[in-house]
């Protein structure tokens, strides 16, 4: 008797693992880039407690990984939106497409300034774009000998510019993997670069070679790729008072009692001046929206609705405390009436 | 000897030397005696450091900072028919303000409101819910304070610092202690740590979510690993032929469970979620991954147990006529049963404790609702520590070791039940 | 009929069989009573019960699998002049509305009359269906039966039938090892040579630099990304390295004292302490190695005028080696003591002490057996994430020195998957490629290491 009671309990429970009866999902689904899931949890969180609708799943996958689940096709086994930390690419785009994703609304939610920083022990900096990128390129224009170019020499803030201290150059900052790093080297290598007419000369004769001289970062020791834990460089920082450390404006908002912001071509990197678009490195965060999904996943109108109202995004919102720099009103409104409208996204 | 002292005066005895060579070699003996303890001791040091440190920052987040606010609920601020809508913010906004009547600076009035968490809003919105009747009364509520406050009161936060270096100003330093001294500031249990799901503000996040879903991704491997590793033992033990068949099964099963963990999250990405189309951070994903990587564990465990059931039980069994199958279920399994579940319990532990392949899984998810079965998305007790742990808010830390002593005690209590059964039914044959 | 309902049904019944072919037997036995019977009553029972329960468990799994893509089907066909004209994809989002809306969970606010007549039609299908089913299987079960209790009669080897379903079982459960060590290598190797297409293999192996770094966006030329893999080897070597030389002379040395020296009472109490620290999970070690020893090595280190990084190996190596102390020390533990006693009494008998007993006579006859646990501890480390993730830096320098930070195979295939790039550029196939290397090393030592511990083992058995 007692076998028969196995056989038959041990099939039920293996009928009832199966039979769990597949249902429409009923909570959203977002996935991306790890800069903006701060901000979308947080969203999240307020969209969840405040409304009948469930809490959204957030995964925080990468904006390329993201994107590329978001693209993946249309239906509840997809994910509704998709965070990153930069605009989306035309293959992607195309790709999205190609999978029947046809209409996509593109929200830009604010700014997030990338900051270089250093110990309140030491002094503040004030530093050009230009001078950072002989600082850290990994070939820098031969001064002796115009049109070529050496491996960089520099030890000191000093050679780069007497104007700045004679103290050893040493650079935290973010591995290649990392959208921070990507951005960093577009801000600021691209832009520096741009200032010395002999690589310029280059642009029209050479584009590889170009490309390569701005945007290859030296790998001499003096620019040090640190993890992901940006509160690891934060410690590093305090206890070493000659080393700069490169990451998000949020981790300066938050230890503001330990480090500071260097200038860059004059403006610190404060709240106000990242929202005003003075401070030259920052860039815009976003999320992507399948339009197709609306009406079928339960709350995503609300969902926007309450990531675009201004006690979120707004210059006084919440999404603020956790470091988010607004945009402007009027960029601000647009993008709202965007969303409103859920205007699809063309990209040509 | 000789060429021990070739040069020993013929007056020394050879009892001399042996004796001396005797001691020598006992010290030898010491030594290394000595050296083994000393081996063992670090280890145990290394245990008791890393626990002291575990505990040292973890025990203060089972507490937490409340403060006592007097709640009016004017009538006029609730539209009956739209409850949900009223603004709760603002009737903590107004309490507050009586009790500091004197801040009048909007700047200062956002700092004041700063002191209180953002959660408590809908603290008193679930409390309104629940009891229309208190509408039109005031009531004294205790209401979480916001991380910063909580750090400060557990004394986390260093308040002879320079202002500009202080998260908390001094004019809130102050706030808190008017507040403290009107006895409204008070550290209770923890309750909300153990009742709630994830949270991006830490005085608001708990644990259970990731508890449940570490419970239904055990169950998911419990079910699964169990009976198909016990079979599998079993029939590799008793009943397997020599041939190359089963050696392959046997070198891929040893192979199996010395594979890195982070593989079988490869495995899981790539047939259980892009192949078989299953959820993303589903704790049956999770199940299905963590049996993949358990079930070696067990099968040797098994094996090991099976195997030291003395052959003379099985030659009686089977001289009285048993057939080679009643001699396994009837005689062997019963006597091997203590020692399966003991490897199981060892796997189960190792699964509870185990985070790389749920990171490839998509597990690494912001999920509030704590779920309520093994399709819905969820996250484990591991990950969530690993979530934590990379919170820039200071108030997480705490957070982050309270979770890791709640996931040890799970862990110690498997392994005393473990440790418990083997001691319980082991048999010396 | 329910579905609860209906397992307990078939539960209840397959107790019922379960007598009813043990009473047959005794029938069909007759006066000469069941020592006649071919098997014991009790197998005839077990073989009714299971010719009850297969047929409608199978017929139940079934229509849980395909009901739904059947029922959607079949309601979507009602409205199909309006689906008619509609891309696949936009089919699909109407079977998730058509979902919602029979779950009665959600209802879309656009829903118009014909989706909600489908959504009435497929709630019809379903109830016929769910009857129908309840029919099929309940017949099924019955049918079964009386198959089952038709053929019974003394003759009848239930007990052979009742034996050779449990050994199909069990066949089928030993398998699911090579399934998996097959599915482990699929899935790794296309996206390995999707991979090996765009870089070649012999830069992945000899290429000194790793720099998986591309382009954002589609205007920027791709800096060129470097996949030479050696430095990320040789800080996994390094790590490893480190948790070795800590863990290996720790771990001997207890397992040496507590198999020699140790009282019985010492033992019992400090054998589970010790397992205690097999058991804390790895982010925990993390957690620690990245908050609490990091920073002790790196101010110690400061305070000797070193500059020292604060993602230093040593930190992560030095967690890592406490974490594989218990390992080494069971697996010597195990090896000292398949050491037969007769060595050590001959040992004992020529005057030896016992260090120079274990020195010169036990770790000798089972050095085979210790180096093969080593290995296994040393594919361990190789593999071990959550503490190099923590607590280990991203930078793939090439550098003996172990207070400088170095970056391991399984940090990069973290990163590398949940990064910010493209998917399917060779940053993200780089990690399946450092996957199958990974699978590849640890399959080679691990192999090696249990063939050396099996000839070990049979040398003395």
């Amino acid at each position: 008797m007692k076998k028969s009671i196995v056989v038959g309990l041990a099939a039920a429970l293996c009928v009832s693992g199966v039979a769990v009866e597949a249902s429409a999902r009923d909570y959203i689904s977002i996935v991306g880039s790890s800069t903006v899931y701060p901000f979308a949890t947080t969203v999240a969180e307020q969209f969840g407690k405040a409304t009948r609708f469930k809490t959204p799943k957030i995964e925080s996958t990468g904006s390329g990984g993201g994107l590329k689940l978001f693209c993946s096709g249309i239906g509840t086994e997809y994910p509704d939106i998709a965070n990153a930390s930069r605009r989306i690419k035309k293959s992607e785009y195309e790709q999205c497409r190609e999978k029947g994703v046809k209409e996509i609304v593109e929200v830009k939610i604010g700014y997030d300034g990338i900051v270089l920083a250093n110990s309140k022990n030491a002094p503040q900096m004030d530093i050009e774009r230009k001078d950072l990128f002989l600082a850290l390129a990994k070939s820098v224009p031969d001064p002796a000998n115009e049109g070529t170019f050496i491996d960089n020499p520099h030890k000191t803030w000093k050679d780069v510019n007497p104007a700045l201290p004679a103290v050893k150059i040493e650079v935290l900052g973010p591995p290649p993997t990392s959208g921070t790093r990507d951005a960093f080297v577009e801000l600021v290598m691209d832009e520096g670069c741009a200032a010395f007419p002999s690589i310029e000369a280059l642009k029209n004769t050479d584009k590889d070679r170009y490309k390569s001289i701005c945007q290859t970062i030296r790998e001499d020791g003096v620019y040090i790729e640190a993890g992901e834990n940006d509160n690891l460089i934060v410690q590093k920082l305090n206890v070493n008072p000659d080393a700069y450390g490169i990451f998000g404006f949020s981790f300066l908002d938050q230890n503001t009692d330990r480090i500071q912001g260097s200038k860059i071509e004059g403006k610190s990197p404060a709240f106000e001046e990242i929202a005003a678009g003075a401070y030259p490195v920052s860039r815009p965060l976003y999320f992507y929206v399948k339009k197709a999904h609306i009406g079928t996943i339960p709350g995503i109108e609300e969902y926007l609705a309450e990531f675009t109202s201004d006690k979120a995004w707004g210059e006084e919102g919440y999404l603020t405390d956790k470091g988010l720099i607004p945009m402007p009103d009027d960029e601000r409104l647009r993008f709202a009436d965007d969303v409103k409208s859920l205007r699809p996204l063309t990209m040509e | 000897m000789q060429d021990v002292e070739p040069s020993a005066p013929s007056s020394v005895r050879t009892i001399d030397i042996i004796n001396r060579r005797l001691n020598k070699r006992y010290r030898a003996e010491k030594r290394f005696k000595r050296l083994g303890l000393a081996a063992i001791l670090s280890s145990l040091l290394f245990l008791g450091l890393l626990f002291t440190s575990i505990v040292s920052q973890g025990y203060s987040a089972f507490v937490q900072t409340y403060i006592l606010l007097d709640i009016h609920f004017s009538r006029d601020a609730f539209d009956v028919s739209n409850l949900a809508g009223a603004d709760y913010n603002g009737l903590i906004r107004k309490s507050l303000q009586s009790l500091f009547p004197e801040v009048r600076d909007r700047q200062e009035k956002r700092m004041l409101n700063g002191l209180v968490s953002s959660g408590a809003p809908f603290q008193i919105q679930k409390m309104v819910m629940s009891d229309t009747s208190m509408i039109g009364s005031t009531r004294s509520v205790w209401v979480p304070a916001d991380d910063d406050v909580d750090m400060l009161m557990k004394g986390r936060i260093d308040r002879s610092a320079p202002e500009a270096e202080r998260r908390l100003k001094d004019v809130q330093l102050g706030w808190i202690d008017g507040l403290r001294g009107d006895l409204r500031l008070k550290k209770k249990f923890n309750r909300i740590f153990f009742t709630s799901g994830d949270s991006r503000e830490p005085e608001l996040a708990g644990i259970l979510g990731a508890t449940m879903g570490s419970m239904y991704t055990l169950i998911v491997t419990l079910l699964l690993s169990f009976p198909v590793g016990v079979a599998s033992a079993i029939y590799l033990e008793e009943f397997a032929p020599r041939n190359k068949w089963v050696d392959l099964i046997e070198v891929n099963i040893n192979n199996l469970a010395a594979v890195p963990s982070i593989v079988f999250g490869l495995l899981g990405l790539a047939v259980f979620l892009n192949f078989f189309g299953l959820p993303r951070s589903a704790p049956l994903v999770g199940g299905l991954v963590l049996t993949l990587m358990t079930l070696p564990t067990i099968i040797i465990a098994s094996r090991v147990s099976i195997q030291s059931v003395p052959p003379s039980i099985r030659e009686a069994a089977l001289g009285v006529g048993a057939s080679k199958m009643q001699t396994v279920f009837h005689h062997v399994m019963p006597l091997a049963i203590p020692g399966m579940l003991t490897g199981t319990i060892i796997g189960m532990a190792r699964a509870l404790g185990e985070s790389a392949p749920l990171l490839m899984i998509g597990m690494v998810a912001f999920i509030v609702d704590p779920p309520g079965g093994i399709l819905e998305p969820a996250t484990v007790l591991p990950v969530q520590i690993y979530l934590w742990a990379d919170s820039p808010e200071r108030a997480f830390v705490e957070r982050t070791s309270a979770a890791i002593i709640v996931l040890l005690a799970f862990l110690m209590v498997m392994n005393a039940a473990a440790v418990f059964l083997r001691s319980r039914f082991e048999r010396r044959w | 009929m329910n579905f609860p309902l209906l397992l307990i049904v078939i539960f209840v019944f397959s107790q019922a069989a379960y007598w009813l072919g043990y009473k047959k037997a005794f029938f069909s036995a007759g006066e000469k009573g069941p020592v006649h019977l071919h098997s014991r009553p009790q197998y005839y029972g077990t073989l009714t019960v299971l010719w009850c329960v297969i047929p409608p468990l199978f017929i139940l799994v079934a229509w849980s699998v395909f009901s739904e893509t059947v029922l959607t089907g079949l309601a979507l066909k009602t409205m199909s002049e309006y689906t008619g004209n509609l891309s696949p994809d936009e089919i699909s989002l109407l079977k998730s509305d058509l979902r919602n809306i029979v779950s009665g969970r959600f209802i879309p606010p656009a829903a118009d009359a014909a989706l909600l007549e489908a959504a009435d039609h497929y709630r019809h299908m379903r109830d016929i269906g769910r009857q129908g089913l309840s029919a099929l299987a309940l017949a099924s079960m019955i049918l079964g039966t009386i198959i089952v209790l038709v053929r019974i009669r003394p003759g009848m080897r239930a007990r052979n039938h009742v034996e050779k379903m449990i050994s199909i079982t069990l066949i089928t459960c030993s398998t699911i090892a090579i399934f998996t060590t097959v599915g482990i290598v699929l899935s790794v190797l296309f996206e390995s040579i999707l991979f090996f297409q765009q870089v070649p293999v012999t830069e992945f192996l000899f290429g000194l630099k790793w720099s998986p770094q591309m382009a954002i966006r589609a205007d920027q030329v791709a800096a060129s990304g470097s996949f030479g893999a050696v430095p990320v080897f040789a800080g996994t070597v390094m790590i490893s390295t480190i948790a070795m030389l800590v863990a290996a002379p720790l771990g001997l040395m207890s397992a040496i004292y507590l198999s020699d020296y140790a009282d019985r009472k010492f033992r019992a109490a400090v054998k589970p302490l010790l397992e205690i620290l097999a058991g804390v999970p790895t982010v925990v070690y993390g957690f620690f190695a990245a908050l609490t020893v990091a920073p002790v090595i790196r101010q110690f280190g400061e305070s000797l005028g070193l500059s020292v990084s604060s993602e230093s190996a040593l930190a992560a190596g030095l967690v890592m080696g406490i974490m594989i102390i218990p390992f080494v020390m069971s697996i010597s533990d195990d090896v000292i003591n398949a050491v037969p006693q007769a060595l050590r009494d001959g040992s004992y008998a020529l005057g030896a002490t016992k260090s120079e007993t274990i020195k010169k006579v036990i770790i000798p006859a089972a050095l085979p057996g210790i180096v093969g646990g080593m290995l296994l501890a040393v594919s361990r480390a190789i593999g071990e994430t959550m503490i190099v993730v923590m607590a280990a830096g991203l930078s793939a320098n090439l550098t003996a020195n172990p207070l400088q930070a170095v970056t391991t195979v399984t940090v990069q295939i973290v990163t590398l998957l949940v990064g910010d790039q493209e998917f399917d550029s060779p940053k993200t196939l780089a990690a399946f490629a450092l996957g199958l290397l990974l699978f590849v090393v640890t399959l080679i030592l691990n192999i090696i290491a249990l063939y050396i511990v099996r000839k070990y083992r049979e040398q003395y058995e």
